[in-house]
């Protein structure tokens, strides 16, 4: 059984070219189309063959299997999947309650049990889940080391793909042999090699080894015509003594890997590792350059996949303008203008019926009518892919607006809260006040102006007098619990309702 | 396949932070699905003394089925068979109750746990449950019995300290399904 793979993850949509079908639909957000590629065979990435059909029974590639990849450096926890516990891929968080794990391990966890692998909280397969599109990011840039056997190539995990899929030449390609399934590194994969997979005897110790591990056997485990190193004492097959002491012999002498930015150092081999481990000084520079000479590799080949979609889009446009050039000869000639208004980029979905249309596709680039829409579909999805990534970008930037101006507003709303609060406090007190001089001026009598009957009131008995001083100041010393001032703004009883209880001020 | 990956971050994890009185090894280097765990029983519990040993085993769907974890000791506990699979009534393991995001270490944990609090509600042995429950001293009796006849010395994981002719010491009880 091929190991489940995730098709989508870090394949620049511009460079490879697998079958449009396959991609779409990983593509698609709802898991169940994710199931559906991980059930699907046509997952694997063929270069360059868009519309050559013989070869999708099986991927040109063995896939990558994202959750046995090795990591230059430890990956922080939070972007490990809980389940595999290794960095997500192609990760995909749960609504109600936000959980992320890989899509692979969520929809296995999900058939065992429809509920999240966390908090156990009921899941719908087709409404709960959306892609976790926060982290991915984070996760394009890991570096990560190419699974290839003998490859010890390190690079950002969205560049991976590329890297295996096109230029490694350990990537386990299908055996060249027809009735073999298994699978070869590229390097061997050649006609005149065969299938290596056949066992043959060893010449020295006369084991069964299949021919695709024989250096492997010589390295290892062959017993046959061994020869003690002069140097080291260590056993060695005889035809390896030179690759031994050239690669492997602690006694050769060699120079430090550093010696190319300026390191001086010789001595023998065991001598050199100890030096490189103190570590040698030129270490720094040497890191510096060959990051550098990384960077430029990256370059360099962001700048082909660049030439080759400018490639692609001239010769598009190549064959747009051909076609309109046609069509202008054709109207002109049959005197039919309706032909024009078809908008360039709709391809005629009637296909093999219409013999202009194919006539057109076959004078143009593309060699058949399926090339040709392939070749649009493909374009339609990096516009679309294009489209997404502004509408997010955008969407980001207005929450960050509307939080922006929200905030502004929320001060400002507290800010008047609490003036309306205060102008309350002062409204109450004030009220208090002129209800209990009208309550004094009633008691008194009536007569005269309420000033005369507060001067009155304050020169006469000193029972009244301590009451008003004590129904104030009991006013004042409320006034502040009020909070907020909400009650006063919305909730303030009518004057005239306490006008006569002047000796109960509206209390909270 | 994907699952080892996990299960080396897991025993790491265990190894590393091993819960008090436990160490934790592979039954065999090549296979990681098999785990053996010495116990040292609890200083607070009527085991203390007693060396356990516990077999944990990794089905090939785990993480996405629960691990099975068996006393290769015997002992006299209301959770644990009273015979030679030594099967442990642990709700943390049951599959209606595994999350695939539980980590091993918490199981662990809990099988310790297991031997500070038994859970009488949840039985196994519904006899010496009933025991834990009516009779304390009894049981304290006999469960130190059991430690003193099984549970010294060195660690067995291949079942011959929990021979068959184990039920004189403490009989074996009626079961019931937990
Ligand atoms: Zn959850
Ligand atoms: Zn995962
Ligand atoms: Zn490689
Ligand atoms: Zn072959
Ligand atoms: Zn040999
Ligand atoms: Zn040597
Ligand atoms: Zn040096």
């Amino acid at each position: 059984m091929p190991p489940p793979n995730t098709p989508e993850e870090g394949v620049p949509a511009a460079v490879s070219s697998p079958p449009a079908r396959a991609r779409r639909s990983a593509r698609n957000a709802s898991i169940s189309s994710v199931a559906a590629t991980i059930g699907s065979e046509t997952q694997g990435i063929c270069v360059g063959s868009v519309g050559d059909l013989s070869s999708r029974t099986r991927p040109c590639v063995l896939p990558i299997n994202y959750q046995e990849l090795r990591y230059e450096s430890e990956v922080d926890k939070s972007l490990e999947c809980p389940i595999c516990r290794t960095p997500f891929s192609v990760p995909i968080t749960t609504k109600p309650c936000g959980h992320t794990f890989c899509s692979v391990c969520l929809l296995r966890a999900h058939q065992m049990r429809p509920v999240c692998p966390i908090d156990r909280r009921p899941l719908d397969i087709d409404r709960d889940f959306c892609k976790a599109r926060v982290i991915h990011d984070q996760l394009d840039r890991l570096r990560v080391k190419c699974p290839s056997q003998g490859c010890d190539y390190v690079c950002p995990r969205e560049l991976l793909a590329v890297h295996y899929e096109r230029y490694c030449e350990g990537t386990p390609v299908p055996c060249p042999d027809n009735s073999c399934d298994l699978w070869i590194a590229r390097h061997d994969a050649t006609p005149d090699k065969g299938c290596l997979h056949k066992y043959t005897p060893c010449q020295y110790c006369s084991k069964q080894v299949m021919k695709a591990a024989l250096e492997e056997h010589y390295d290892r485990e062959c017993s046959g015509n061994t020869v003690k190193c002069a140097e080291c004492d260590v056993d060695v097959v005889q035809h390896r003594m030179e690759s031994h002491v050239v690669n492997d012999c602690p006694s050769t002498v060699v120079s430090c890997k550093w010696s190319s930015y300026g390191c001086g150092k010789k001595a023998p081999r065991r001598d050199i590792w100890a030096h490189e481990k103190k570590p040698c000084v030129y270490q720094a520079i040497g890191r510096l350059v060959k990051d550098r000479e990384e960077d430029r590799l990256i370059i360099s080949e962001l700048r082909a996949r660049l030439s080759t979609v400018e490639g692609r889009l001239r010769m598009s446009e190549k064959e747009k303008t051909e076609r309109k050039e046609r069509k202008r000869r054709q109207a002109s000639s049959n005197v039919d203008n309706t032909e024009n208004t078809i908008p360039a980029f709709v391809p005629d979905l009637n296909l093999s019926n219409s013999p202009r249309a194919a006539a057109s596709y076959n004078n143009g680039t593309w060699d058949s009518p399926e090339d040709y829409m392939l070749a649009q579909f493909e374009r339609m999805e990096t516009q679309m892919e294009d489209l997404r990534k502004n509408i997010h970008e955008l969407d980001g930037l207005h929450s960050m607006r509307l939080l922006n101006d929200t905030m502004r507003l929320n001060e400002q709303i507290a800010e008047l809260g609490s003036k309306v609060g205060v102008i309350g406090m002062h409204t109450t007190w004030l009220m208090n006040v002129q209800r209990q001089s009208r309550g004094q001026q009633r008691a008194v009598g009536g007569v005269g102006s309420p000033l005369g009957a507060f001067a009155s009131s304050s020169g006469g008995s000193g029972a009244t007098s301590g009451a008003t001083a004590g129904g104030v100041s009991d006013t004042l010393r409320n006034a502040p619990d009020n909070e907020g001032g909400r009650y006063y703004s919305s909730n303030m009883p009518p004057r005239r309702n306490s006008d006569g209880r002047g000796e109960n001020p509206p209390r909270l | 396949m994907a699952s080892q990956k996990r299960i080396a971050k897991e025993f790491a994890d265990c190894t590393n932070n091993a819960p008090a009185g436990m160490s934790i090894a592979l039954a065999n280097d090549s296979d990681v699905h098999k785990w053996h765990v010495t116990l040292d029983g609890p200083a607070e519990s009527v085991y203390s003394g007693g060396k356990f040993g516990l077999v944990v085993t990794l089905p090939p769907e785990y993480p996405f089925k629960a691990p099975v974890v068996t006393f290769a000791t015997r002992i006299y506990h209301p959770n644990v068979t009273n015979d030679n699979v030594g099967s442990i009534c642990l709700g943390l393991l049951k599959p209606e109750n595994w999350k695939p995001a539980s980590k091993l270490l918490g199981v662990l944990e809990a099988v310790r746990l297991l031997l500070v609090e038994p859970q009488p509600d949840d039985p196994l042995e519904s006899r010496i449950a009933d025991e834990y429950r009516r009779d304390r001293a009894e049981f304290d009796k006999n469960a130190r019995a059991y430690v003193q006849r099984y549970a010294k010395g060195l660690v067995k994981f291949d079942g011959t300290n929990v021979g068959p002719d184990a039920g004189a010491a403490g009989g074996s009880g009626k079961r019931s399904t937990g």
